[in-house]
């Protein structure tokens, strides 16, 4: 009905939007997408700044805190009084009846909580040289709690620590650089390739389309495990981590594509028959200019909920391959690999905490699927 | 009509409002008309007047955004009155009055039908809710109406599906299916504005003779001034959700009096007639009916308007003698002074 | 208009056809459709939807390539030319004199450019290295032609009604100055009270601007009211053809009378007599023989059967039937309704 399409805002600032604008405050009014992009938002500012957030570096690891659960944060004093919060070091100790090795807070010292405090050396971005973590653990003068080798007397690990007794905290954090990028820079390349064969097909049509579609079904036909394990079977074992990151992106992306050159195809074919395409036709407008100016904007929008909801799917995928062991690899770093590490039951049950990786991959594709909701409501602010 | 007569249906101060965010869409405001049994009334006005969310009120088939308020009394075969409006839309009672007594015919056949089911079970339909359950029964009564809407070779295209059936063909199945319980009351919304000139005149013709073989009312809803002047016996003019001008068709096109229905009709040539150089226009579009102030809703675009007055109070509806009613300040203004000077 | 003076004949439309196949059918859109366009006249297309009106306009601009027949065009410069054999370069010069208005307000403006750019689309196409600044004034004078507020440029379509859009639509069509404008169903889809201002607008500029109008509807009364001639098209053949008046008082072919006595006239005094046609109109796959009509028309002979009537003249008139001398058939009566 017509009736309710109609948006009444009658304000010049709504006649003047443009597409853009219009999907902007369409996309404002539903609120789970809203809610969503805040979330990503929040992810991808922890990924970009790891560095910063996360309290301990990849090569940090402590073999006395190998499986052991999140730091007991204490924020009383022994005679209940409220204190800055605080937490103790661990201690080993022999069980005296069964002659077991058994961890314990060391409760003799205690280590404060500080915020900007001193740790690791890290480079911002790669460039920006620093040592000032959001927290770490200093002792009660003051000072950073190291020795003098610089290795940690008191460790926090806001999410426990894993089989190395690296902070799994912190390798979230890491492992979101790769998680949440993998998927962007495969969308990336599915993109051109989707818009440049979809593209292709729609507008020349003919043999040229025929053969694209074949193609394109044989792909789809294809199932993507099988297909990830071949692939990957191609990749050289002994391959450095960064190559890795890039052949599993363009593993992932050859998949990627084939959903979205049939979108641009059928947007093609369906807008060129749009009457505004024939009037620049009889006015005279270049082939070129037509695509450029009419039919590429015409179907951008819906390009980019597609893109939107198949990031999940490329989330989804570079997790499962690495947790098969076909993608990332330790030492390198991936949600997927974090995962690797709650194969067996055993490990589950006695370090429930390895699971907390598996809701930053349940919060994110959840993210991702109300934002591409939300953006498809939104991709035609003009129907 | 005659005095003796009882109203099918009269519908008193009926309002359709939508809460949006951006303030409250008041789409029908306040409609009065009345139609009796065996009359059309025509309901003229142009996209966005509200003419149709009426005629939905009446079957309460309105989207959920919608409320209605005002009054809708249906007088049933029994001659007890209901008022439509305090139904529950989704309940028993309202549900044995829709399709049975009081039935609608839309403007795209195409969408009414599904194309998965044949029109002879989609016709039947109706027929085993409401008269029979006998399958035998339903399908002796669909070929019967099927027949004297006028479908060929109705046996045959009984099991047909509606992709097998031409665009008038199908608006005459749909008419088929409407009219299958014989209902008291028709509602035809655009029932011609998809279709050719001589299809469109051939349903026309058929409405009109179903009608006097049914004796049924229809309420008829268009824009176009030519199937009204042809079809209907009464007309009321809606714009921006009021009434604002009823009479008999004959009282509506040759003593139009309020200034929409003069420039309305002023905007249609009328073919055969001489060549006028320019057609009559009324300046300026419908606005929306979002948080309308107090006023005439045709100020804006009106050139007889009256500062202060038209732009400030509400215009009351006058009649003008007979059945001809106008709800327009500067007509009361007239009808006053000619009544003082008799 | 009565005196035929061959030089005042910009377009001469010669037995064009269009053939859409798929999947093996042909059908055939338009039959060797032929008529003459005078310069400063609007020639009025009717019939009913599948007729091919639409495609025959289309045709004619060139928005689609017909079959067969050519388009003889009288351009500015005064030269004939084939418009359909041109080629691109050859167009390119002569494809902005013959623009086109269409149905939809709608779907025939992009929703993702503001005004300015929509109507200025076609100078930056024609002419890029016009200045911006005269660009705009010419996108300015035109837009203040056609009725539209000139400080409302920057908006975007989604901001004005279907009348205002249309009117967008319009001066889109006019800004390269052409000599033809192929209207299709261009008020069709309007209210009634916007369709008079429009109307009213089409014929200010016409005569302004000495503009030539081929318009394309099913609405006969439009028709009626703007055209100075009518061509009737049946199944993809044009049946009737002639002035306006005359052939709206007495058709001189069966189809062009029944679909006259169907027109609804809004007025509740006049009551036509409907002429009822049997069945349905065929199917554009599989037409019949000979006469196209012959099957659900009253006067029928054998001859209609197997031999298809050509479009010959009759009375100052072309009428495509084997019996237009001899019939005598119904129309309006100018005089009767007044």
């Amino acid at each position: 009905m017509a009736l309710f399409r109609k948006k009444t805002a009658s304000d010049e600032s709504y006649y003047m939007a443009s597409q853009w604008t219009l999907m902007w405050r369409k996309l404002q009014k539903h609120k789970l997408a809203k809610f969503s992009l805040v979330i990503l938002a929040i992810l991808y500012l922890g990924a970009l700044f790891a560095d910063f957030f996360a309290p301990y570096g990849l090569e940090e690891f402590s073999a006395l805190y190998k499986n052991t659960a999140p730091t007991k944060i204490y924020w009383q004093d022994e005679d209940g009084s409220f204190s800055r919060p605080y937490v103790y070091g661990l201690k080993k100790v022999n069980d005296r009846k069964t002659f077991k090795v058994i961890i314990t807070e060391d409760t003799t010292k205690k280590y404060y909580i500080d915020l900007f405090a001193e740790g690791m050396e890290y480079k911002l971005f790669g460039v920006i040289p620093s040592n000032t973590h959001l927290f770490g653990l200093v002792d009660e003068a003051g000072n950073p709690a190291r020795d003098a080798n610089g290795k940690a007397l008191a460790r926090i690990h806001l999410f426990g620590a894993d089989s190395t007794g690296a902070c799994i905290f912190s390798r979230v954090l890491f492992g979101a650089r790769v998680s949440l990028t993998i998927p962007f820079v495969s969308a990336a390349i599915s993109f051109v390739l989707g818009i440049l064969l979809g593209g292709i097909s729609g507008y020349f049509g003919g043999v040229v389309d025929n053969v694209i579609q074949r193609i394109i079904e044989v792909l789809s036909a294809i199932p993507s495990i099988p297909l990830w394990m071949a692939l990957s079977a191609a990749i050289p074992p002994d391959i450095p981590v960064s190559s890795m990151y890039l052949y599993i992106t363009i593993i992932l992306s050859f998949i990627g594509w084939t959903g979205l050159a049939r979108v641009v195809r059928g947007k093609f074919i369906s807008l060129r028959k749009e009457d505004y395409v024939t009037a620049a036709r009889l006015a005279g407008v270049s082939d070129l200019k037509i695509i450029t100016k009419h039919l590429v904007p015409g179907f951008l929008s819906y390009l980019i909920v597609n893109l939107t909801l198949g990031i999940p799917g490329s989330i989804l995928g570079e997790t499962s391959m690495s947790y098969l062991g076909l993608g990332m690899k330790a030492p390198a770093t991936s949600w997927g690999v974090l995962l690797k590490e709650t194969e067996d039951l055993v490990s589950v049950a006695q370090c429930p905490w390895k699971m907390i990786p598996l809701i930053f991959v349940i919060v994110t594709v959840l993210a991702f699927n109300f934002l591409g909701d939300g953006l498809r409501d939104a991709a035609d602010p003009y129907k | 009509m005659s005095e003796t007569k009882q109203p099918i249906i009269q519908v008193k101060n009926l309002g359709v409002n939508i809460k949006m965010d951006e303030g409250l869409l008041t789409p029908v405001r306040g409609v009065d008309f009345e139609i009796y049994p065996g009359e059309t009334l025509g309901l003229v006005g142009e996209s966005g007047c509200g003419k149709s969310l009426t005629s939905k009120a009446i079957l309460g088939i309105n989207d959920k955004k919608c409320t209605s308020t005002g009054e809708i009394l249906f007088r049933d075969e029994t001659d007890k009155v209901v008022d439509l409006l305090k139904l529950n839309p989704r309940g028993k009672e309202i549900r044995a009055i829709r399709g049975k007594q009081i039935s609608m015919i839309f403007q795209e056949p195409m969408v009414a039908f599904s194309p998965m089911y044949t029109i002879g079970s989609q016709i039947n339909e109706a027929t085993l809710l409401h008269i029979t359950r006998d399958k035998k029964k339903a399908r002796e009564i669909s070929l019967e109406m099927m027949k004297m809407v006028g479908i060929a070779n109705a046996e045959k295209r009984y099991d047909q599906y509606p992709h097998e059936f031409s665009g008038g063909m199908l608006q005459r199945a749909l008419i088929a299916m409407a009219l299958v319980c014989r209902p008291r009351m028709l509602i035809a919304d655009e029932p011609t504005t998809a279709l050719d000139v001589t299809i469109q005149a051939q349903i026309l013709e058929l409405m009109q003779s179903l009608q006097k073989e049914l004796g049924m009312a229809i309420l008829f809803i268009t824009h176009d001034l030519g199937t009204v002047a042809k079809m209907c016996d009464r007309v009321a003019v809606m714009y921006l959700g009021k009434i604002v001008e009823t009479g008999t068709a004959r009282e509506i096109y040759k003593n139009p009096q309020h200034p929409y229905t003069k420039g309305l009709m002023g905007s249609v040539h009328k073919i055969g007639s001489l060549k006028a150089d320019r057609l009559f226009s009324i300046e300026g579009t419908v606005p929306l009916a979002l948080n309308l102030q107090p006023g005439c809703g045709f100020y804006e675009r009106c050139g007889d308007r009256i500062e202060g007055v038209c732009n400030k109070i509400d215009p009351e509806t006058i009649n003008l003698g007979g059945t001809h009613c106008v709800a327009c300040h500067r007509c009361k203004r007239a009808a006053e002074k000619e009544a003082v000077t008799e | 208009m009565s005196e035929i003076r061959e030089k005042d004949v910009i377009l001469q439309v010669r037995g064009v056809s269009k053939v859409f196949s798929s999947k093996g059918v042909n059908v055939r859109a338009v039959t060797n459709v032929s008529f003459d366009v005078r310069k400063g006249e609007t020639i009025g297309i009717v019939g009913e939807s599948g007729c091919g009106k639409t495609t025959l306009g289309r045709c004619i601009v060139r928005a689609i390539d017909a079959s067969e027949g050519e388009v003889i065009y009288k351009t500015l410069a005064g030269e004939e030319v084939n418009f359909l054999t041109l080629d691109k370069k050859q167009m390119k010069p002569i494809r902005k004199e013959i623009q086109m208005i269409f149905q939809d307000p709608y779907s025939s403006l992009d929703p993702r450019m503001t005004v300015l750019d929509i109507i200025g689309e076609p100078i930056r196409a024609n002419y890029p290295k016009m200045p911006k600044k005269e660009r705009e004034q010419l996108i300015k004078e035109i837009a203040a032609k056609v009725g539209l507020n000139t400080t409302y440029l920057m908006r975007y379509p989604h901001a004005f009604s279907g009348g205002q859009r249309q009117r967008i639509g319009i001066a889109r069509a006019l800004i390269l100055n052409p000599q033809i404008i192929v209207c299709d169903e261009a008020v069709s889809a309007l209210d009634v009270s916007i369709q008079a201002q429009i109307i009213n607008l089409l014929r200010d500029l016409q005569k302004e601007l000495e503009l030539t109008y081929i318009f394309i509807s099913h609405d006969l009364s439009v028709v009626e009211h703007i055209s100075d001639k009518v061509g009737v098209m049946y199944l993809g053949r044009m049946v009737e053809f002639g002035e306006t008046e005359k052939l709206f008082a007495s058709p001189k072919h069966p189809y062009t009378e029944a679909l006259l006595s169907a027109v609804p006239v809004a007025d509740p005094d006049v009551k036509m007599d409907r002429i009822p046609l049997q069945g349905e109109i065929p199917n554009p796959a599989n037409p019949p023989s000979g006469c196209y009509f012959h099957e659900r028309c009253r006067y029928c002979t054998e001859r209609c059967v197997t031999e298809a009537p050509e479009l010959h003249e009759v009375d100052g008139r072309m009428v495509a039937c084997h019996r237009a001398e001899e019939l005598s058939l119904r129309g309006f009566n100018y005089d009767e309704m007044q």
